[in-house]
């Protein structure tokens, strides 16, 4: 009973993925046979570089890893020490200082789009790697759950590493990153993932095809289906291999993430 | 001595915080600034000036039908997603976390929808839905009829977004209920069982509250996620079949700002979508905070 339960909620989560692998394997004659095949008639796999190059996908998949991999190392790299500061250094009102910082995620960051639109415009990085970076870069959950992970680091390591006259950025380096890998591998694959999947502000701050990111690639393909001159098999091909490196990642490292996010947001 | 020591803990302080403390001042805290004035005047984007209008947006914004539209719809919205994904996934939860065959893989499974890009997810959705193309119109076809158009009807395709929404929440909410599950002291269940209380009892009066912590997080970060809802909109309804049927708040100050160029009343806007969001945390904190024990 429970067995059946359990199986059909995930026929029901998986049911998508399903159809969209299916569909980016049918012949583009099949797609229009109603009510459509369940399985594929043959497996037609230049679905995959038709989609690749109804769009210029290569340099959407460039344009998204460059992006989300600078946006992500530098958004966790800063995290750090900001964390490792709070958790670990003496500053006077330090509390205070550190409610400002977490109060920002009660902040939504659409309420930032049009003040930071406007900004951009004035630097000049519309348009730009700059301008789809460095204003994704500062961030309040991994500086909250690294910061809840260092304060229980144990204080008499970090007290005898000062003692043998370690600064506190080899103690952050060589003990405290070592020591909070589960948190950090979570903190940083949040960050991925939301700077891979970002949608809103790259449609915002870009404007020319050589500066778009996957997202926007989608939306694009998308249009074109509405006017009829690409098709489902080549949408459906599209969509497996842009969300197809995340999954491979989360497929792997699942457990870390929730478990790292389970004790920097929910303990201590 | 102490104090030269002092104050060189003070400027390393001041060195690990400042890089990102510079990026929040510019990024995140003189926006909220900037908005907040801008949210006084009326602005194009465009014009080399700012005419100053005093509470003039916020007047009309209560005034705005579409508004009072976008607002009930994104309501809507994140009730419906947030209470109906904690029933689904805590459910799916309990499922998971029993030992059955094939679980490593239906763990696997449940967790995709929450990974997987929402624009790309939301373009699937759209086949799926789909009254020819889509799996279902196999089984209407089956009984002869046609399936209805989601995507063409205004009430339908609002449930459309809740479906893909659901979809999501479902699937991010599920693993945090399978891992709060997998950490509950085993020894109150043994204790439970011994004094013969049912299954169903355990999971009332065991389960439910030593869980409270992550139902409370879940409910949070739900409804956060909830009222944010862009890229579905986006992708799916463009707001209509005829705007703003299925606009939501987000998409709606989207457009405004960036469609009809009236950076003013979008920053109105905005200041308004902050207010409540605020408030509703507020609500629930107050709600459920105090109700919530966090063990140790």
């Amino acid at each position: 009973m429970a067995y059946l339960l359990l199986v059909i909620s995930i026929f029901m989560l998986g049911l998508p993925f399903f159809w969209m692998l299916v569909t980016s394997l049918k012949l583009p004659t099949e797609i229009n046979v109603y009510p459509p095949a369940w399985l594929p008639s043959e497996i037609h796999w230049n679905n995959y570089s038709d989609a690749w190059d109804a769009a210029p996908f290569g340099r959407f998949y460039l344009n998204s890893a460059l992006v989300s991999g600078v946006a992500t190392i530098a958004q966790i790299a800063l995290a750090l020490l900001m964390a490792y500061a709070f958790a670990l250094i003496q500053f006077p009102a330090k509390t205070a200082l550190l409610l400002l910082v977490l109060s920002t995620m009660m902040i939504p960051d659409e309420m930032k789009l049009v003040p930071n639109f406007i900004l951009l415009t004035k630097l000049g990085w519309i348009d730009t790697y700059a301008g789809l970076i460095v204003p994704a870069i500062a961030h309040a959950f991994p500086v909250f759950v690294l910061y809840q992970q260092f304060r229980q680091l144990p204080r008499s390591l970090i007290e005898a590493a000062h003692a043998d006259g370690a600064g506190h950025l080899r103690i952050l380096w060589q003990i405290a990153v070592p020591m909070s890998r589960p948190v950090l591998t979570a903190a940083a694959l949040v960050s991925l993932l939301g700077h891979w999947n970002a949608y809103l502000w790259p449609l915002i701050i870009t404007n020319t095809g050589s500066m778009r990111t996957l997202p926007l690639g989608i939306a694009y393909l998308r249009k074109q289906a509405e006017e009829g001159s690409v098709q489902w098999n080549l949408l459906m091909a599209a969509a497996v291999f842009v969300v197809l490196p995340i999954v491979i990642l989360y497929t792997f490292a699942q457990k870390q993430f929730v478990e790292g996010i389970m004790r920097g947001a929910l303990k201590g | 001595m102490t104090s030269c020591r002092k104050h060189r803990e003070w400027l390393t302080f001041l060195g690990f915080v400042t890089p990102n403390a510079v990026l929040f001042l510019t990024f995140t805290y003189w926006p909220i600034v900037y908005s907040a004035w801008l949210s006084f005047t009326d602005w194009d984007l465009l014009r080399p000036t700012h005419e100053t209008v005093g509470l003039d947006n916020y007047l009309k914004l209560l005034g705005d039908a579409r508004f009072w539209r976008v607002l009930g719809n994104t309501a809507i919205y994140a009730t419906t997603v947030v209470i109906v994904a904690q029933v689904f996934s805590f459910t799916l939860g309990l499922l998971l976390n029993m030992k059955l065959r094939g679980q490593q893989i239906f763990r696997t499974v449940a967790f995709l929808p929450h990974v997987t890009m929402t624009a790309a997810a939301a373009l699937v959705w759209v086949l799926l839905l789909h009254p020819q193309y889509g799996p279902l119109s196999a089984v209407y076809s089956a009984f002869g009829v046609r399936g209805p158009n989601w995507l063409d009807s205004a009430s339908m395709s609002l449930g459309a977004l809740i479906l893909v929404g659901l979809w999501k929440e479902t699937a991010f909410a599920s693993l945090f209920y399978l891992a709060g599950l997998q950490g509950l002291p085993q020894e109150c269940y043994e204790a439970a069982t011994i004094d013969g209380a049912s299954k169903s009892a355990q999971v009332r009066h065991l389960t439910i509250p030593l869980m409270g912590p992550t139902i409370f997080f879940l409910l949070v970060t739900g409804t956060i996620a909830a009222t944010k809802a862009f890229d579905t909109v986006a992708i799916m309804t463009e707001g209509g079949p005829v705007y703003p049927d299925t606009s939501m708040y987000v998409y709606h100050l989207y457009t405004l700002a960036f469609r009809e160029y009236q950076a003013g009343y979008a920053s109105a806007f905005a200041f308004v979508f902050f207010l409540v969001t605020i408030g509703v945390l507020i609500l629930q904190w107050r709600a459920l905070a105090r109700r919530v024990h966090y063990g140790e």
